[in-house]
């Protein structure tokens, strides 16, 4: 069972993740669940209630794509809100982790900002 | 748990949302144990994964009582709203009770007051000219007029304020529950 700071962690940047996948390429909620469930241990269910909530919020949208095997698949991708709430959302992201990983070394020097890599 | 165990548990939780709105949240649970088993994985395995169906069903209502609310300010989905957050033991109900009763209770005064003021105003303006009241019939009429005006401003004000309160809880309640309430993988059972 994980640490209450670490479930305290993943829950609010659960939002920005989600954003984050649906950058790259817009995909349907399995494919987010196992991402995500792979990358930060998220609970696969979550992911629906989530992205419910992000579509009242106005920040992803729905379109249904025609499968030639069953049913047509819902996708989500991101509106002009869910961009800017990215952007937003990122670089406040950033700032906090460099502040952390800042006080998180053992000498107490200026810690030069480190580029953080797009992936 | 089977997939139709995991999918009853959460009908039985989702049952008293509109039955359009619980077939949309249970075919996306279809799909994804369709897309599981299609990746090879069990229903058991798949089901263990997504979590516990009863918390999800009261996640799920609580976002769609929310969602109504934003959507048409009634006194009903204000209700809605309010009961949905509280089920999901969001709010500390113990500690904010007294303070919402009293807030509430005074809103409900304020209103039933309006509502008495206007109905006097109504009897003054309408029955005042002919009871001889000091002042005179226009008096009376002017006076009937403006106990209505001012009631129909006091109820106005008054559901403004509620509409600013419930508003209040339910961005009380989100803040606090999507930073302290995860429904992350704590429900292993």
């Amino acid at each position: 069972m994980p640490e209450p700071i670490d479930i305290q962690l993943k829950k609010g940047v659960l939002g920005l993740c989600v954003l984050a996948v649906l950058a790259r390429r817009e995909n349907y909620a399995y494919e987010i669940a196992s991402l995500l469930s792979g990358a930060i241990g998220m609970g696969e269910g979550t992911i629906y209630p989530l992205m419910r909530r992000m579509q009242t919020d106005g920040l992803v949208e729905t379109y249904l794509v025609e499968s030639s095997s069953g049913p047509s698949r819902k996708y989500y991708r991101l509106t002009p809100a869910g961009h800017q709430a990215l952007k937003a959302q990122s670089d406040e992201w950033r700032g906090f982790a460099r502040a952390v990983d800042a006080l998180l070394e053992p000498i107490a020097e200026p810690a030069e900002p480190q580029p953080v890599n797009e992936a | 748990m089977t997939r139709t165990e995991f999918l009853n548990k959460l009908k039985a939780g989702l049952s008293d949302l509109p039955a359009s709105a619980i077939a949309d949240i249970v075919a996306d649970y279809e799909t994804h144990f369709a897309d599981g088993a299609a990746a090879g994985r069990t229903e058991a395995e798949v089901a263990q994964a997504l979590g516990d169906p009863e918390r999800l069903a009261r996640e799920l209502r609580t976002e769609a009582g929310m969602k109504r609310w934003e959507d048409s300010k009634t006194p009903s989905s204000a209700v809605t709203a309010v009961f949905a957050v509280i089920g999901l033991g969001a709010l500390d109900i113990l500690v904010l009770l007294p303070i919402v009763m009293a807030i509430a209770g005074t809103l409900v005064g304020f209103f039933f007051g309006a509502v008495g003021a206007f109905i006097g105003g109504g009897a003054l303006f309408a029955a005042g000219p002919f009871m001889g009241l000091p002042g005179g019939a226009a008096a009376s009429l002017l006076g009937g007029l403006g106990l209505m005006a001012a009631s129909v401003t006091v109820a106005a004000l008054t559901a403004a304020v509620t509409i600013w309160f419930v508003n209040g809880i339910v961005w009380y309640a989100r803040l606090h529950y999507r930073l302290l309430k995860p429904a992350l993988n704590v429900q292993s059972a």
